[in-house]
């Protein structure tokens, strides 16, 4: 049984579209020390329960998702556009 | 010497006819990739891509597929890419990408064994498009008829998506 992800763009789609690149979270100032980009490069919680991640919607609409899940149960509370609420550059 | 270039098409093969289902590669005419900012609409390009008889297929926010039966030369395109300029980028998909027609009543069920996307005509509707794995060959579907769909592939994958279609049709011999 295939494992659905509702893309915001395509609608319910199977994980083999996808590619998850890994957690979501905020890029630190350019002039932060070099201890917060460490954490921030390699450092990564490994939560049981709700994750956000990066997800590509590699073999649909090429759109980088956000995408909320619970790491145990896979439900998903929310996928939403990367770019949403930012200015997108064309 | 000068040797002239020989158009072999990706799909040089003849209609499969099941019953309830035919399937046929398109001619090799026209596909160009428009590229526009996200959340832009296709207004300001369907009335140009009509004049060129071409039809527009959504692929993703920004982007869609203008795609037409006949071999639009190289003056044309570069006019119709300088008249579409202010509002979309055009990348020549012509011999990258191959199309094949679906269409008979059993076309939804054949195509349903490839990928997860809903096909029933209220969540697809007539002219509706949109990019999904069929087996492992990714493709865009658009639905022209009630009964009739159109894939485009990668020219690479089109002999494998043939087969595959082939294999999937195989039970409506």
């Amino acid at each position: 049984m295939a494992s659905l992800l509702p893309c915001p763009h395509c609608g319910p789609r199977p994980r083999e579209e996808f590619t998850v690149k890994g957690a979501a979270q905020a890029r630190p100032a350019p002039d932060a020390s070099p201890d917060v980009w460490f954490d921030y490069v390699y450092l990564r919680d490994n939560p049981r329960g709700a994750y956000a991640e990066y997800w590509h919607h590699t073999s649909g609409c090429r759109r980088w998702l956000i995408v909320t899940r619970d790491t145990a149960t896979h439900d998903v509370f929310d996928s939403r556009d990367a770019a949403e609420g930012r200015e997108v550059r064309a | 010497m000068p040797q002239s270039l020989t158009l072999r098409p990706a799909l040089a093969r003849l209609p499969l006819q099941r019953s309830g289902l035919r399937i046929e590669a398109l001619p090799e005419g026209t596909v160009l990739h428009l590229l526009a900012p996200v959340g832009s609409g296709p207004a300001g390009l369907t009335a140009e891509l009509g004049a060129s008889g071409l039809s527009l297929r959504p692929v993703s926010p920004g982007q869609w597929f203008a795609v037409g039966d006949a071999v639009l030369s190289n003056t044309a395109r570069a006019a119709l890419a300088a008249r579409l300029k202010p509002a979309a980028e055009v990348v020549d998909q012509s011999h990258g990408r191959v199309r094949i027609a679906l269409s008979g009543p059993m076309a939804t069920r054949v195509l349903a064994k490839g990928t997860a996307a809903d096909l029933s005509l209220t969540a697809f509707p007539i002219h509706h498009a949109t990019t999904t794995l069929i087996g492992h060959i990714a493709a865009h579907l658009t639905r022209i008829a009630e009964d009739r769909f159109e894939l485009i592939v990668l020219r690479g994958f089109a002999e494998s998506q043939w087969e595959d279609l082939d294999r999937m049709s195989a039970e409506f011999g």
